[in-house]
C-alpha cells in the first residue's frame, strides 16, 4: 500500500502533493490496478491534515479514471496512466546511459548535465506546446 | 449548508471592556475551523458562548441550530475541551472515563478504552500527574467518546511539545474522518492551524478581520510586486489589506475575486500564515498612533 | 452524578469516619464506668434538698480523663460544623472555579442545576449526618454528667447547665442546624469569591461571628422569660458581693425549684419590688447577712428561662440555621445558573 508525505515547504497544495505521489507511483510500478488505496482516516490521521483534504485527492484521481471508491470496501485503483511502466522502457534507458557516457567524456560535471538536461527539456517542452501539466 | 455556528452581531462585556465586539460568522458544518489570533483578542470568549458557559451582552448565537447548550439534549450535541485541558487532578484516568459514562448517555466507552490502550495512558494514575500532552489526549477522549456532532476546543495544542502536538492533531483527525465531526478549534499560531483546517476565521482585538474557508482565501488573494504605487489607484474591486513601499518599490496584498491583468504587476501566491498575519498588522497601526499621541 | 460526587467526596468521608470511630472507641472505653458511677452517686430520683449536694459529688469524683474526654466532646461538637464549613463546603465549588474544572464538568450532558444539587445535597447530608452523629454519641455519654449539671450550681467545666453556652450549642438537635449553615456558608463563599482560601478564610469568620451573635442577642429573646421574686432563705444559691460602705448586690446562679433554669438577671429587691443596693444599717456587721437581709424583708428577683423551654428553644434554633442554610443553597443555585463564566 502506498504511504503518503507531505512537504510543507513545496508550495504546493497538500492536496496536489497527494495526487502527484499516487501518479508518481503509478509510474514507477509501486501501484498497480486492483491495490487498494489507504482509507480516508488513516492517511488524514498519519499525516495530521485535514480529512476533506485527502477525499478532495481521492474524488480528482476518482475524476481521471485512475482510482474508484467502492462503498463500504475501499477505495482501489483502476487505471493506469497510460503507456507502460517505466522499466518497460529499456531502450530509452539503454540511450540514456551512453548519452550520460558522453556528456562525462566531453568533461561535464553533475550539476553541469542536470543544467544541460533542464533547460534542453524547458525549451522543448515550451516548443511542443506545454505537454504535461506537472513541469515545472 | 447547514451551519454550525451561527452568529449575528455578537458581542460580550466584562465590565466596561468589550471581549467581542459585532462579531457575524455563519460557520459551516462538515469543516475543520481555526480561529487564529493574538492572545486577548476574543477567542476563548466566542468558543465559550459557543459551548453555551457564556450569555451574550448583544447579538445572537445559534449553536447547531438552537441555542448554546444548556439543555440536556443540546449539551450532548457539543463536545468541549477548555484551555489547558482542565482534568481532575486527584482522579485516575480510569475514573475520568466512568464520569464520562455517568454524566452522558451516548457515552461510547469501547471507543474510549481503545483511546486510552492506544496512547499508553495508565487507568490508574491520577489525572494530576499526567504530561501536558496526555491531558490534553484525556480531555479530548472525554469530548470525543460522548459522540458529538460539534467539536470545540480552545487552544488545545498551545502548551504542547511539538511532538505532542503532532500527535493530538493526528488523533483529532482521525475522530473527525471516523465521527464526521465538525471541529471548531483556536489556536495563537497559524502553523497549528494551517495544516488541518479548511477554514478560517481571523480574530484580532474582539472583531473579526475575515472568515471563510482556506481554498477561498488563498485562491483570492495574491501579492503583487511591482513599481511603486499608490494603493488607491488599483481597481475597485482590489482590496489592499496591507501595502509596504520602498522608493521605487511597491508590495501589495490584495484580496479580489477577479484575476490581476496589470502587467506592472508580478502575482505571487500567499501562504495562509502571512495571509493571516497580513491581517492582524492592519488592525495594529491604529492603536500605535495612538499611543505616540498620548506619549506627546 | 451521585457517583462523582461521591467519588469527589470519598478523602472527606473517609477522614470524617476515621475521626468519629476513633471518637467512638474512646467513649465506648470510658463510657460504662462514667455511667457505674453516676448509678451509684444517688442523683437519680434524688429529694430537692439534696440533689445539689449529691450531683456535687459525683462531679467531684470523675476522674482526669472523664474531663478530658468531656472536653473533647464538647470541643469537637463545637468546632466540627466550623470545620466542615471551612473544609467541605468552601472547596466544594471554589476548587472546581480554580482549577478550570467546571469548564469540564459544566459541558457534559448534565445541567448546572443538577450538577450543584448533587453535589449539595450529598455533601450537605453528609455534613448534617456527621455532626449530628458526633453530637448524639457524644450526648449519649455525656448524660450522666449533663442530669448532674443540671441539677447543681454552675461549676466548671463538667457543672455547666444545659442552657450554658457549650452546653447548648454541642447536645441536643442544634449540631444539625450549625453544621447545614457552616456548610452552605462554605458553599457560598466559595461560589463568589471563587478561590478556595479566601473563601475558607471569610466562612471562618462570618460562622464564628453568627455563632456568637445568636446566643448573645437572638436565643435570649426567642422566647420571652419568666420573672419571679424569691425569698433569700432555701431557694437561694448565689453569691454575694458586699462594698465598705454598706453597698451590697445579689446574684442567682441556680433556682432550686427550676433547677438547671437559664438565669438571665437578678438581684436584690425590698419588700415593694424595687431594686435595693445599700444594706440596712443594721445587717453591715453581720458575718451572713443573708438572714438579717430576709428579716428586713429583702428579697431576690430572678428573671430566667424555665427548663421546659429547653426543646422548643433547641428546635427554634435549629430551625433558624436550616432556614437559614436553605435560603444560602437557593442563593448558589441562582448565581450558578446565571450564565456568566
Amino acid at each position: 500500500m502506498i504511504e503518503f508525505h507531505l512537504n510543507s515547504r513545496s508550495g504546493l497544495a497538500p492536496y496536489l502533493q497527494l495526487i502527484q505521489q499516487v501518479r508518481h507511483a503509478l509510474r514507477l510500478g509501486l501501484l498497480r490496478e486492483g491495490d487498494q488505496m489507504p482509507k480516508v482516516k488513516d492517511v488524514a490521521a498519519g499525516l495530521a491534515i485535514n480529512p476533506n483534504t485527502v477525499l478532495k485527492a481521492y474524488r480528482e484521481l476518482e475524476y481521471e479514471g485512475l482510482v474508484a471508491a467502492r462503498p463500504g470496501i475501499g477505495t482501489f485503483v483502476t487505471g493506469t496512466l497510460g503507456g507502460a511502466p517505466l522499466s518497460a522502457h529499456g531502450p530509452l534507458r539503454r540511450d540514456l546511459q551512453r548519452w550520460l557516457a558522453k556528456a562525462r567524456r566531453a568533461g561535464l560535471d553533475d550539476e553541469s548535465i542536470e543544467a544541460l538536461f533542464a533547460s534542453t527539456f524547458r525549451s522543448s517542452a515550451e516548443d511542443e506546446g506545454g505537454m504535461g501539466r506537472w513541469a515545472g | 449548508m447547514t451551519a454550525v455556528i451561527k452568529t449575528e452581531r455578537l458581542g460580550k462585556r466584562y465590565r466596561r471592556l468589550w471581549a467581542l465586539a459585532d462579531c457575524t460568522l455563519s460557520i459551516p458544518a462538515g469543516h475543520v475551523v481555526g480561529i487564529v489570533g493574538p492572545n486577548g483578542a476574543g477567542k476563548t470568549t466566542l468558543l465559550s458562548l459557543a459551548a453555551g458557559l457564556l450569555a451574550p451582552t448583544a447579538g445572537t448565537i445559534e449553536v447547531l441550530g438552537g441555542p448554546p447548550p444548556e439543555n440536556p439534549a443540546e449539551l450532548a450535541r457539543v463536545g468541549f475541551v477548555a484551555q489547558d485541558a482542565p482534568v481532575y487532578a486527584g482522579l485516575p484516568v480510569a475514573d475520568h472515563l466512568r464520569l464520562g459514562a455517568h454524566l452522558n448517555p451516548g457515552w461510547d466507552d469501547a471507543l474510549a478504552r481503545s483511546r486510552i490502550e492506544r496512547l499508553d495512558l495508565d487507568p490508574g494514575q491520577k489525572a494530576g500527574k499526567l504530561s501536558g500532552g496526555q491531558r490534553a489526549q484525556l480531555a479530548l477522549t472525554l469530548a470525543i467518546a460522548k459522540r458529538p456532532g460539534l467539536l470545540i476546543l480552545d487552544e488545545p495544542v498551545a502548551s504542547l511539545d511539538p511532538l505532542a502536538r503532532r500527535e493530538f492533531l493526528q488523533d483529532l483527525m482521525e475522530a473527525t474522518a471516523e465521527q464526521g465531526l465538525s471541529v471548531v478549534l483556536s489556536s495563537h499560531l497559524i502553523a497549528d492551524l494551517e495544516r488541518v483546517c479548511d477554514y478560517l476565521i481571523v480574530l484580532v482585538a474582539s472583531r473579526v478581520l475575515v472568515a471563510g474557508p482556506v481554498d477561498e482565501l488563498l485562491a483570492t488573494h495574491h501579492l503583487l510586486t511591482g513599481p511603486r504605487r499608490d494603493p488607491a489607484t488599483l481597481p475597485a474591486g482590489q482590496q489592499v489589506i496591507s501595502a509596504s513601499h520602498t522608493d521605487r518599490q511597491s508590495t501589495l496584498l490584495v484580496r479580489t475575486s477577479e484575476p490581476v491583468l496589470d502587467p506592472a504587476w508580478t502575482v505571487s501566491e500567499v501562504g495562509l500564515e502571512d495571509l493571516a498575519l497580513a491581517y492582524m498588522k492592519q488592525a495594529r497601526p491604529a492603536r500605535r498612533n495612538h499611543h505616540l499621541e498620548v506619549q506627546q | 452524578m451521585t457517583w462523582l460526587a461521591w467519588r469527589q467526596f470519598r478523602p472527606q468521608a473517609t477522614a470524617a469516619v476515621v475521626a468519629l470511630a476513633t471518637f467512638a472507641v474512646l467513649l465506648a472505653a470510658t463510657g460504662p464506668h462514667l455511667a457505674g458511677l453516676y448509678a451509684t452517686s444517688g442523683v437519680t430520683g434524688c429529694h430537692i434538698d439534696s440533689c445539689d449536694r449529691l450531683a456535687s459529688n459525683f462531679l467531684g469524683l470523675l476522674g482526669g480523663i472523664d474531663t478530658v474526654v468531656y472536653m473533647l466532646g464538647i470541643a469537637g461538637v463545637i468546632l466540627t460544623p466550623a470545620v466542615i464549613g471551612i473544609f467541605w463546603g468552601a472547596p466544594l465549588i471554589a476548587r472546581e472555579f480554580e482549577t478550570g474544572t467546571f469548564r469540564l464538568a459544566w459541558t457534559q450532558t448534565i445541567t448546572r442545576t443538577r450538577w450543584l444539587a448533587v453535589k449539595l445535597a450529598l455533601t450537605g447530608l453528609a455534613a448534617m449526618a456527621v455532626t449530628e452523629g458526633l453530637a448524639l454519641m457524644f450526648g449519649w455519654w455525656a448524660a450522666p454528667i449533663g442530669e448532674a449539671a443540671r441539677v447543681t450550681a454552675s461549676q466548671f467545666p463538667l457543672g455547666m447547665g444545659p442552657f450554658s453556652l457549650p452546653a447548648f450549642d454541642a447536645h441536643g438537635i442544634t449540631p444539625l442546624g450549625y453544621a447545614a449553615f457552616a456548610f452552605t456558608l462554605g458553599v457560598t463563599a466559595g461560589v463568589l469569591l471563587r478561590r478556595a482560601v479566601p473563601a475558607m478564610a471569610v466562612t471562618l469568620i462570618i460562622f464564628v461571628a453568627v455563632q456568637i451573635a445568636m446566643p448573645l442577642g437572638i436565643r435570649p429573646y426567642v422566647f420571652p422569660p419568666v420573672h419571679t421574686t424569691a425569698s433569700l432563705s432555701g431557694y437561694f444559691s448565689g453569691g454575694q458581693t458586699i462594698t465598705p460602705g454598706g453597698g451590697f448586690a445579689l446574684a442567682v446562679d441556680h433556682v432550686r425549684s427550676e433547677p438547671g433554669a437559664w438565669i438571665y438577671s437578678s438581684g436584690a429587691v425590698n419588700a415593694a419590688g424595687h431594686p435595693v443596693s445599700i444594706m440596712p444599717a443594721a445587717c453591715v456587721q453581720n458575718n451572713d447577712p443573708l438572714p438579717c437581709l430576709a428579716s428586713h424583708g429583702i428579697r431576690v428577683a430572678v428573671t430566667y428561662q424555665p427548663t421546659s423551654r429547653y426543646w422548643a428553644l433547641q428546635w427554634t434554633e435549629t430551625a433558624i440555621y436550616l432556614a437559614l442554610a436553605l435560603a444560602l443553597a437557593g442563593f448558589c443555585f441562582w448565581r450558578v445558573s446565571r450564565r456568566r463564566y
